[in-house]
């Protein structure tokens, strides 16, 4: 088998993750009430047997070092296996920060390099899904190309977030790319880019050598579009689920996946693996559901202790929720409390908030949405890290919570709906 | 703490465990759902900051192998910090099996030196409590004590299971009664010892027998440095089915003082099975969860009242769960009722089964002395078969198969056993 290297792009700042990107990159954000994003990724290229990575941040690196810690949770601990943490630094060549994708990787051509790999495989670290990168090799090589491009179809009103490829129908996996926009106005292709790429090894040094000196940052912006003539570029169509979560509606969507029945995301097949010394997991007790609980349709990790009403939400570990209160259609990160009486529905809590007695946080009146409650306007009240939301206090929908909010720092009232408190 | 290096003592075989000791040794026994038994001992030893245990084996250490790992769930692992694994060996003039609790220390002496040891604090592996071994080494310095015991009250009827130590007002032990029928004091001892390691190597050396409590601590009275350390909390011994049921029971039960979510006890969860790796549990729309301690991997769509999951069990609709313990991917299919059941590791229970029915308080015929209080063990990969009816106090055997069963019908105190 040919070697590869893989490289995880997961430095990126993704501001639509709101004030949950605050303290962390998208990457390292919980998902799914144990994981963190970047465990997709890692598993899946634990699961394709490619164990040499090397992981591109910058931004608020510090909670992904925790995370990646050792590497012996993805198996990736030994003299031909490792994790690099590759933060930008000074030096002779180099210059300081990373400017873009194409920019990160370019950086590191001397990591990559000395691992002497025949490809080199570049993903991001923010998404969700599994995927068995070994038949996108495989398809590479049967296609005889230099770069391979993963594409995924989607069904949605507006693309234009997204990198578009155009594919030429070579057979069911794909073929040639044909076109390839970055986030395009009007919508040339309904397959779009996964940020998946695979270059021989050679093709990616040669790319980068002559393209970085004309002054280019990202592989999607700057590089395919303008290089696609002169390489053998194709594009492998990946069917399967992709979650990709760049705003806080998707990201509440693709937790609220997990708990329809016939859902694409079947976490439980996908042999996911989390770094399990991280957030004190080692510690956390299975969960205590007592006797005045009601627990409905939701998944719930170790170390929470359940007194009150629980319905299609997702418990992080350490999770505690009062007698008499009521959770609906919510994700609780670690360690939020839910004091006794409160009401907390459609909303998403970041790490050790607390919710006082009595409290009424997110959607108002027997889950009915907001006069407005159109698609685009968003109704999700989000609570940044260690915030303490008042007694009694309500809190309306969509409404923005920034961290370590206390009592004081609330309105005296109450919060209308899709107030900020920053 | 780093002059004390403990020994825990994990070999005994839980016979009064019955099936569940079968395959494993006591302080294996899966408990609290996501943990061994050993793990409470090894997450006090690791809160008490020792950084060396030497752990004795004898009967089957396999699965206690796997557990232990390389001691990093607990942070025994470094230069100076370890939790090694001490079977017996043949030497040049050791005997190879250990005969007793003293002889398994006495044959690792040397364990102890490398690292360094003043003291040595002895352990047994098979009960569940929390304690900070600190206050008590620091109070056998204090008392520049050649052995300290530490010792609790228990009631006076349980006195004939304990050695039992008769002290003056300064906690000095003057008499000594290994499980006495009538006793004269209820300070019981825990089986935990600080022993000053010169005199327990000169008492190993002219040793009358090979156990702690029947010879040795006896032994040490003369020479009047003898001490007992007064323990005041919650602790369990777990070596019968029903004081294990009992204290897992205890977990459910907020003031019994088992705070298991309070305890931080450590336990290997990267062991074969990957329990950690699990998903979080999931909870069904049709299911029903009271008082109940359920663990990752799990899955629930039926009734679980008062008991205890391990990860990876599965409770399939209109299934009902009451005042059972049920360990790692058991499953009870469609329909199952199971009362006080006790059902080991990957056990599965066919569909409209009810186990554990019945009230004429009949023992098991087999084992009157291990079932008597109602309930019921199903052991390790027996799958029982649908619409199959078992009374109380029965014993279904390991890896039984559904045609093992030859009666639809099994009265209070059967045995299903395994021909196979």
């Amino acid at each position: 088998m040919k070697k590869t290297i893989a490289m995880v792009l997961a430095g990126g700042r993704v501001d639509e993750l709101s004030v949950f990107t605050i303290h962390r990159p998208k990457s390292a954000m919980p998902f799914g009430g144990l994981y963190r994003i970047i465990d997709f990724p890692l598993s899946n290229l634990m699961n394709s047997g490619i164990e040499r990575v090397g992981i591109l941040s910058q931004y608020r690196s510090d909670s992904l070092i925790n995370h990646i810690g050792s590497g012996a949770s993805w198996d990736m601990v030994g003299s031909q296996r490792g994790i690099s943490l590759l933060p930008p630094m000074k030096g002779t060549r180099s210059s300081d920060w990373y400017t873009g994708t194409a920019d990160a990787v370019y950086q590191n051509l001397e990591f990559i390099n000395r691992n002497d790999s025949d490809y080199v495989l570049i993903l991001s670290g923010d998404h969700i899904y599994q995927m068995d990168y070994q038949k996108l090799i495989q398809f590479h090589e049967e296609q005889k190309a230099q770069i391979s491009l993963a594409f995924v179809q989607m069904n949605e009103p507006s693309l234009d977030r997204f990198g578009q490829g155009v594919i030429d129908n070579t057979s069911k996996y794909g073929g040639r790319l044909l076109h390839y926009v970055e986030k395009p106005n009007e919508t040339i292709s309904d397959w779009v880019s996964m940020t998946i790429y695979l270059f021989n090894r050679r093709v990616l040094n040669q790319v980068l050598e002559s393209e970085m000196k004309r002054g280019c940052d990202h592989f999607g912006r700057d590089l395919f579009p303008h290089i696609l003539d002169r390489y053998h570029i194709v594009g492998y169509k990946f069917r399967g689920y992709w979650g990709y979560s760049r705003t806080i509606e998707e990201y509440w969507q693709a937790n609220m996946e997990l708990l329809t029945e016939s859902s694409p995301l079947q976490i439980e097949q996908w042999n996911v693996r989390t770094n399990l010394f991280n957030e004190n997991l080692h510690e956390r007790a299975p969960s205590l559901v007592g006797s005045s609980a009601l627990l409905l349709n939701s998944l719930v990790y170790n170390g929470c202790i359940i007194e009150g009403s629980v319905e299609n939400s997702i418990l992080f570990p350490g999770v505690r929720i009062g007698a008499g209160s009521t959770v609906r259609d919510s994700i609780l990160m670690y360690d939020t409390v839910v004091h006794s009486g409160a009401v907390v529905d459609k909303t998403i809590t970041d790490v050790e908030v607390e919710i006082g007695e009595g409290a009424h946080v997110g959607r108002t009146a027997n889950g009915s949405q907001v006069a407005d409650g159109s698609a685009s306007s968003p109704d999700i009240t989000i609570i940044g890290r260690n915030s303490r939301v008042p007694s009694h206090y309500h809190i309306g929908s969509g409404c923005v919570i920034y961290p370590n909010k206390v009592e004081t720092d609330f309105p005296s009232q109450s919060m209308p709906a899709k107030r900020i408190l920053q | 703490m780093r002059r004390t290096v403990a020994f825990l003592l994990a070999g005994g075989m839980g016979s009064r465990l019955n099936i569940l000791g079968w395959l494993r040794a006591k302080p294996a026994v899966p408990f609290g759902g996501n943990y061994r038994i050993i793990d409470f001992t090894l997450s006090n030893i690791m809160h008490s900051q020792i950084n060396a245990v030497g752990i004795l084996t004898q009967y089957r250490p396999h699965s206690l192998m796997d557990h232990i790992g390389d001691g990093s769930a607990w942070d025994l692992i470094g230069r100076t910090r370890t939790a090694t694994i001490l079977p017996p060996s043949t030497g040049i003039k050791d005997q190879d099996w250990y005969r007793g609790t003293a002889d398994s220390v006495a044959q690792n002496m040397n364990f102890a030196e490398k690292y360094n040891a003043e003291r040595i604090l002895v352990l047994s592996g098979d009960h569940i409590y929390k304690m900070d071994y600190t206050p008590m080494v620091e109070f056998h310095k204090k008392k520049k004590a050649l052995v300290t015991i530490a010792m609790m009250q228990v009631p006076w009827e349980d006195t004939h299971h304990f050695g039992i130590g008769i002290v003056d007002e300064k906690n000095r032990i003057i008499d000594w009664e290994e499980k006495p029928k009538k006793a004269r004091n209820n300070l019981a001892s825990m089986g935990i010892y600080v022993f000053d390691i010169d005199f327990l190597r000169s008492a190993l050396e002219v040793r009358s027998g090979h156990d702690f409590g029947k010879h040795i601590i006896p032994a040490a009275l003369d020479n009047q440095r003898v001490f007992a350390f007064r323990f005041q909390g919650y602790w369990a011994d777990v070596g019968t089915l029903h004081s294990y049921w009992q204290t897992s029971m205890d977990i459910l039960d907020s003031r019994s003082g088992l705070h298991l979510q309070q305890w931080k006890v450590h336990t290997n969860m990267q062991e074969r099975g990957m329990i950690g790796d699990r998903p979080p549990f999931r909870v069904g729309k049709t299911a029903l969860i009271r008082n109940s301690l359920i663990s990752n991997g799990c899955v629930v769509e039926g009734t679980v009242i008062n008991s205890i999951l391990s990860p990876g069990v599965h409770i399939k609709k209109q299934t009902c769960v009451h005042d059972s313990i049920l360990m790692q991917d058991c499953l009870a299919e469609h329909g199952a009722c199971l009362y006080s059941v006790i059902a080991d590791k990957r056990s599965r229970i066919g569909a409209h089964a009810q186990i554990g029915v019945g009230d004429s308080h009949i023992p098991n015929r087999q084992f009157p002395d291990h079932l008597f209080s109602g309930l019921t063990v199903i052991g390790k990969e027996a799958a029982l078969p649908d619409n199959i009816v078992v009374g109380k106090n029965s014993i279904v055997e390991p890896q039984v198969k559904p045609d093992c069963a030859t009666q639809e019908i099994y009265s209070e105190g059967s045995t299903i056993a395994n021909h196979a």
